[in-house]
């Protein structure tokens, strides 16, 4: 393997350059607006709505119950959006999304009775999946834009779920069927030392990351500060919930979900090419990738999480209205924004995504405590996403003329 | 006979800039009404820098610009064009999306956006040039070619009588560039236009110009009637007689080019090609060996270094590679240990939002990962550092976004990419445009040395000076073919400047 080591050129600093040396941390970009805004807005958000309550004296808002609720609520949305943070990374857009989560619960629904509700699932995950490929393959070989291709794929998948449900709800019956989607939706389980053990390895991560950057006085790594946090949040959690954390399924789900796909976009070389494909596909399809096979399997994950969210939604409900998850899309959409995706391509983080879909459903939550009117939501929360754009472009502007460059 | 008062002269331009270049130092031109006055000079001899002064978007730090008899300062290029001066740039800058008709009248300030005066005006400036073509058709659906007669057609309309054409006819095909001679002359000799025209194509400026003037480092070197001059005279006032330091050791190295047969080639290409852009090439580079692709632009070069790489699946032929055949696709090339230095570092060569140490290791993940999928983060940063101190790169650390480094640096990360795995041959396109002289020879030294350790090199440059440094082979390629191959050391400059753009041209001279 050529190591390059001999090739002895500028060493000497021919032009009479000093030989770099690497900078401090820039710790004011690693806790500005831009890395970690999602997270303030989302601990500010909990704090404010916890002052409103306690002096409302309202329900207790800040007990275990009541936010784990939150996070239970936004677990759906959460495993669809973190999907799509992927799909955006790799310089597309999947509108499609919650049509083909209605679909994948209706295609469940309607099976489970006569096929059993695996091979029910199987059959939903497939179509679901089949979906995705569908949209990567006109995006990609056709070459249409993905906004446009996805709106089509969304209204017509919904269409197929009218379709097929006849404009109708349908119910599963059938007893096995039923207490399966109990079990797979609706059990609890005792996550305390999942989080404490999750925790632990972070922490022990960044730790390590730490103590490396000391020893060689190079930057430190927004991953390596973001590990510690996270790990640090994760043992809080751990220690607040004195010994007993019971979640409900789809909130493990998601988290093991986040955290995979945290741990792929982050660690591997598979992460790495989503992201270079996304920031230029030209310079990435020069240097050897496969341009068109990520860009593929990106819309096959997205669509393949969108049906397992549909299981789940309809595991939830043993029933399932043709207009069901209508309009999730864009809040799943919101939710990535506020993670700080970019619409562009080529950057995004799937923790900050799921930050931003519980700061959505913590301010639902919230109006919903304070007994503020549904009517105000909607225009709640499209401030909140035109704010977070807003501070996320202004705050990368500045970084560029900053550096200069 | 009543001597032509010039309708533009330069006296003494000097132009420098902020970060110490003197890219003009001391021009001196005269440009008559009714002349078609020539303008040649290799690159970086300031000749962009001097039409850009014309055009109103520099501002000379030196000297005197007389337009019609008075001193003037241009603020902007608006104020060139009230004026009477119409730039028709390299890279045709039209709206693709409106149609010829609006972007022909795209400046002027008129309120309606579609008027039937506009139209008169348009038949009228048609019939002045010599050319129609439908007004209402879109921009993005005309050939290079219908564009470069839409931007004359343009210049024209704004009442210009001086019209500078920075290299016209570069990118067009023989029939295309008859129609821009055809509206030269008529605008020239029917309107009394005064007219500058920028080309590298000896043969066509030869034919097509009334008066000659050539820059070398920024002076005007040569002014002359060119029914004085033929092209080697010109290919010598362009070249200069000075030989770069680098070129005397291409000398010494002359014996070691014919020992290479031997050899079992490195790289073999049979009948590659690509329909439309690069005829058949059949081409042997056996490893330590580097080969030269000298042209001007739209010879067809880039479209033979891609056609290589696989990454033009249009191509067609079989690139072999230490015997063995490799697929039409850029992973397949970097498997078979290619690596391609692209033309257009930003667009093509790198990821702008990634730091220096994410670009260098984009294509060679697996040297820096554990089981063959989790890079390892020290390692990357590793290579980010080894590759700066290599090319010197002008950064603090890897840890800085490409997008934020200087042109030459950022093109020091687009080589450094390759430097790291097991690549057997370079592909690069243009590797030392917009680097500075030292990071240039840098470089060059660094493709030797990849040479001298059994490495095969392809390089295209617009620069032969630097081919003839570098090279042990020169191949020289024109309209999309291979018009001839020199060893380095029975070739010179002046040679290849002839071939790439003079006597093979199949130019008409009758008509003048």
């Amino acid at each position: 393997m050529a190591t390059a080591a001999h090739l002895e050129l500028g060493q000497k600093g021919a032009l009479d350059r000093p030989v770099p040396t690497s900078p401090g941390t820039d710790w004011r970009k690693l806790f500005g607006l831009r890395e970690m805004g999602v997270y303030y807005a989302l601990v500010l958000l909990i704090v404010i709505l916890a002052i409103i309550t306690t002096y409302l004296d309202r329900s207790n808002y800040l007990s275990l119950l009541n936010l784990s609720n939150v996070v239970y609520q936004s677990s759906l949305i959460a495993i669809m959006a973190v999907a799509m943070t992927v799909v955006l990374i790799s310089g597309n857009f999947d509108l499609s999304v919650a049509s083909v989560a209605a679909f994948a619960a209706v295609l469940l629904i309607g099976n489970a009775d006569a096929l059993g509700f695996w091979p029910a699932a199987a059959l939903a995950m497939i179509a679901a999946m089949g979906i995705g490929l569908l949209n990567g393959v006109i995006v990609q070989y056709v070459g249409i834009n993905a906004f446009i291709v996805t709106l089509g794929t969304m209204t017509a998948v919904r269409g197929l779920v009218l379709i097929y449900t006849d404009g109708r709800s349908l119910s599963a019956s059938d007893v096995g069927v039923i207490e399966t989607m109990k079990a797979i939706e609706g059990g609890r389980h005792d996550a305390f030392w999942l989080v404490v053990a999750a925790g632990v390895v972070l922490l022990a991560l960044s730790l390590t990351s730490l103590f490396r950057v000391y020893r060689a006085g190079s930057a430190l790594r927004p991953s390596a500060v973001g590990m510690a946090i996270g790990g640090i949040a994760l043992l809080l959690i751990g220690w607040a919930s004195g010994g007993e954390l019971v979640l409900r399924n789809p909130v493990i789900y998601m988290g093991i979900f986040t955290a995979s796909v945290w741990f792929v976009l982050s660690f591997t070389m598979v992460g790495r090419r989503v992201y270079a494909v996304g920031g230029n596909p030209e310079a990435a399809r020069l240097s050897g990738i496969n341009v068109m096979k990520y860009k593929l399997m990106a819309f096959v994950f997205c669509s393949g999480a969108a049906g397992v969210a549909g299981i789940l939604f309809a595991s939830r409900l043993r029933s399932i209205n043709p207009a069901g998850l209508q309009g999730a899309e864009l809040t799943v959409i919101a939710a990535a924004i506020l993670g700080g995706t970019s619409l562009f391509g080529g950057a995004g983080s799937v923790v900050k995504t799921l930050a931003g879909a519980l700061l959505l459903y913590s301010l639902t939550n919230g109006f919903n405590i304070m007994n503020l009117g549904a009517n105000w939501q909607g225009l709640i929360e499209g401030i909140v996403v035109v704010v977070a754009a807003a501070i996320y472009t202004v705050g990368g502007n500045k970084m560029k003329s900053k550096t200069g460059g | 006979m009543q001597p032509v008062q010039p309708i533009m002269q330069l006296r003494g331009v000097v132009k420098s800039f902020p970060n110490g270049t003197l890219a003009l130092r001391g021009v001196d031109l005269d440009i008559e009404p009714g002349k078609v006055h020539g303008l040649l000079g290799a690159n970086g001899a300031g000749k962009s820098t001097l039409i850009k002064i014309l055009s109103g978007a520099y501002h000379a730090t030196l000297g005197e610009i007389i337009w019609r008899g008075n001193p003037v300062s241009w603020d902007s290029p608006r104020a060139a064009n009230d004026m009477g001066v119409a730039t028709i740039h390299q890279h045709i800058p039209l709206v693709p999306t409106l149609s010829v008709l609006e972007n022909i009248f795209l400046g002027s300030r008129g309120r309606w956006r579609r008027s039937s005066a506009v139209n008169v005006q348009f038949e009228e400036l048609c019939r002045r040039v010599g050319y129609w073509l439908d007004p209402a058709t879109l921009v993005s659906s005309l050939s290079i070619g219908q564009r470069q007669m839409v931007s004359i057609l343009q210049a024209l309309g704004t009442g210009a009588d001086l019209i500078v054409m920075d290299e016209p006819t570069a990118s067009l095909a023989s029939e295309e560039r008859e129609l821009v001679y055809s509206a030269v002359r008529r605008l020239s000799a029917g309107e009394n236009k005064a007219i500058l025209f920028v080309s590298h194509f000896l043969d066509e400026v030869i034919s097509l110009t009334d008066k000659v003037t050539v820059l070398r480092d920024g002076k005007a070197v040569l002014r002359a009637e060119t029914a004085d001059l033929d092209e080697s005279q010109l290919a010598e006032a362009i070249v200069g007689k000075q030989i770069a330091a680098l070129e005397r050791e291409s000398e010494q190295r002359g014996a070691r080019a014919s020992s290479s047969s031997g050899d079992r080639a490195l790289l073999e290409l049979r009948d590659l090609a690509s329909p439309g852009r690069l005829d058949p090439v059949s081409l042997n580079v056996a490893s330590g060996e580097v080969v030269g692709i000298a042209g001007l632009l739209g010879s067809g070069r880039t479209e033979l270094l891609h056609a290589i790489y696989g990454s033009d699946n249009r191509a067609t032929g079989s690139v072999v590679v230490n015997g063995s055949s490799i697929a039409r696709s850029p992973g397949a090339a970097v498997k078979a240990g290619i690596g391609l230095v692209p033309e257009d570092r930003m667009a093509q060569g790198l990821v702008p939002d990634f730091e220096i140490w994410r670009n260098i290791t984009l294509p060679a993940l697996n040297g820096v990962s554990r089981f063959n999928s989790l890079p390892v983060a020290e390692r990357e940063r590793e290579r980010g550092w080894e590759a700066i101190r290599l090319l010197s790169i002008r950064a603090d650390s890897p840890e800085i976004l490409v997008k934020e480094l200087s042109g030459g640096n950022a093109q020091k990360v687009t080589i450094a990419k390759w430097l790291f795995s097991d690549v057997k041959l370079f592909l690069l396109d243009e590797p030392t445009a917009g680097i500075d002289i030292g990071a240039k020879t840098e470089i060059l030294r660094l493709i030797r040395q990849l040479a001298a350790e059994g490495k095969a090199v392809i390089i295209v440059s617009s620069e032969f000076e630097e081919l003839l440094a570098v090279c042990d082979r020169i191949i020289v390629m024109r309209d999309g073919r291979c018009v001839a191959e020199r060893h380095v050391h029975e070739t010179t400059e002046h040679d290849l400047l002839l071939l790439a753009g003079g006597q093979q041209a199949p130019l008409d001279t009758a008509h003048s």
